[in-house]
């Protein structure tokens, strides 16, 4: 498939990019978190898109995943209001504060933070530690 | 047009949910009062009742504050071992995916086992004695098994609030799990199956052998007994039904008592839990703060972090963790979309081969326990982790570098270009 950017054209290959949104798409809804970590990765690397081609487009393609899979979880009954609410408040506010803080900290890292937390809480959940 | 077009997409996804659930996502249907309950809301007596059994039982509390002790005294016929179980009448669901080979055959049946009756808070009380029996469980850590340790505290024989829960069952199938059903509804098992299948749900559903059993009756000789007992934080609020019992016939009359939880303490009916609302908001607030400023959703820390804290469901914490973040994904396509820095083809393209993953995923929730969950988010994390060191290495910070000025240069024209139009 030909992808026109701004006049730039990008070949890709869709197959890939599909059967790797499926499975991340599976996965994602699943475990009932976004997928964009993975996503960004997928058509950066698997498809060989710039990164200002993949950021817009693969948030569009995770909306999909997200309508689906929010609507699905409402149907086994996996959505609880009062919960929803707990955690929704603070994510509206967050998404306000973040940007504040994100003018004042470098990258790079919060990268490394979150890499090292990340693999403590993954091995916390292996059971590891 | 854009926006036309995702409101038909949001539509047709719609009627594909609503035709989809009367078609084969066979709902539990709304449940019917257990026999027990009605029984006990007929006579919440507190004081001692006379019954033909010879058992008498009184508490001494009715009413308690998000948990607290309640002393049961009473009299039983000498020598017989007295069993207290108290049970919530608010209902919470349990479900159970059986993919364990038969001991006899080593075939895989793949049943789901799912009930929305289970009681929000079941325990049974044993004889101070069985404390070895307990106490042996409780070292088998995961594997421990409902009916094993009823059977050897002599529970067994008692064992009555969830026995009868209505329990559905689903035959899975490969292409059930494709179209994304929970697979045939299978015909109502006999009392005692349903009853064994009740002790496993009990598990699933209360994980530990401490949240079902403990062994706090103290029976004297002449067969008066006394218990007290320790109910937890954090649970329902509503009726909370107590019977002792010797054996299955033989059993008092039941008390009730009130369990009342008040603001800032909530309960989500929908996870069985009460928690005081202030520390997970808290506790989202820091992670989505986190999340948008490493530029990944929050979900990932977020979700294992929930189901390690507090006593909730992986299935409700994936279902009501997932919503939030529509909200700012919707207006990030916008703002995007407004700059003209979206490839609807290619986003599209790849968001229906999304839309058919998020089909299945939330179905395969309810297969896994809350430990393969945890296990496989381990995996998920370290992954996750890799892909973020690989974002810091020189060689990527090299070619984001030159990426983010066309990328700048691109948003720069793009403003130029809106600001034209106006003009």
């Amino acid at each position: 498939m030909i992808v026109n950017f701004w006049g730039h054209e990008f070949k890709v290959n869709i197959v890939l990019g599909c059967i790797g949104g499926f499975l991340i798409a599976i996965v994602s809804s699943m475990f009932g978190f976004g997928g964009g970590p993975f996503m960004t990765p997928l058509l950066a690397v698997g498809l060989g898109l710039p990164m200002y081609v993949v950021v817009g487009s693969s948030l569009l393609a995770i909306f999909f995943n997200t309508v689906m899979g929010t609507m699905r979880h409402y149907q086994f009954g996996n959505f609880d209001l009062t919960f929803f609410l707990i955690m929704f408040i603070p994510a509206i506010l967050a998404g306000f504060v973040a940007p504040q803080i994100a003018k004042r900290i470098s990258p790079l890292w919060v990268k490394r933070v979150a890499v090292v937390g990340l693999l403590i809480l993954a091995f916390q959940l292996l059971g590891l530690i | 047009m854009k926006r036309w077009l995702s409101v038909a997409v949001a539509l047709a996804a719609a009627a594909f949910m609503l035709w989809q659930d009367g078609a084969f996502a066979a709902k539990p249907e709304a449940p019917a009062p257990a026999k027990a309950e009605t029984k006990g809301d007929a006579k919440p007596e507190q004081k001692p009742a006379e019954n033909s059994s010879g058992v008498t039982m009184q508490i001494d509390k009715t009413t308690i504050d998000n948990g607290g002790t309640i002393t049961v005294t009473g009299t039983a016929p000498a020598g017989k071992p007295v069993f207290i179980e108290i049970y919530a009448s608010e209902k919470v669901r349990a479900s159970r995916f059986d993919a364990d080979p038969d001991p006899k055959t080593g075939q895989r049946p793949y049943i789901l086992y799912m009930t929305e009756e289970m009681p929000a808070y079941y325990k049974v009380i044993v004889p101070k004695d069985k404390k070895d029996v307990f106490e042996a469980t409780k070292k088998e850590g995961r594997a421990w098994s409902v009916s094993k340790v009823l059977k050897e505290t002599g529970a067994d024989a008692v064992y009555s609030a969830p026995a009868k829960i209505k329990i559905d069952r689903y035959q899975a199938t490969l292409m059930g799990s494709i179209i994304g059903s929970r697979g045939d509804l299978l015909a109502p098992m006999d009392d005692k199956e349903n009853a064994r299948r009740s002790m496993q749900l009990l598990k699933a559903r209360f994980r530990s052998v401490g949240n079902i059993m403990s062994p706090d009756v103290e029976v004297n000789p002449d067969g008066s007994f006394k218990a007290v007992v320790k109910v937890r934080e954090g649970l329902a609020p509503g009726k909370y039904t107590v019977v002792a019992a010797v054996d299955k016939g033989t059993k008092s009359a039941p008390a009730t008592f009130e369990n009342k939880i008040a603001f800032p303490n909530m309960y989500l009916s929908n996870a069985g839990t009460s928690l005081n609302v202030f520390w997970p908001a808290l506790l989202a607030f820091a992670v989505t703060t986190f999340g948008v400023l490493m530029g990944a959703g929050g979900g990932f820390i977020l979700n294992p972090l929930l189901v390690s804290i507090w006593p909730l469901p992986h299935t409700v914490v994936a279902g009501t963790v997932m919503p939030t973040v529509l909200f700012s994904q919707g207006s990030g396509i916008y703002n995007y979309s407004k700059i003209k820095f979206i490839n609807w083809k290619l986003g599209i393209t790849i968001g229906c081969a999304m839309l058919a993953g998020g089909f299945i995923g939330p179905k395969l929730t309810e297969m896994v326990t809350l430990d393969q969950y945890k296990f496989v988010f381990g995996w998920i994390l370290i992954v996750l982790a890799l892909l973020m060191a690989w974002q810091t290495t020189p060689g990527y910070l090299a070619k984001n570098k030159k990426e983010q000025a066309i990328l700048k240069e691109f948003q720069k024209r793009a403003k130029e270009a809106a600001e034209a139009k106006k003009a």
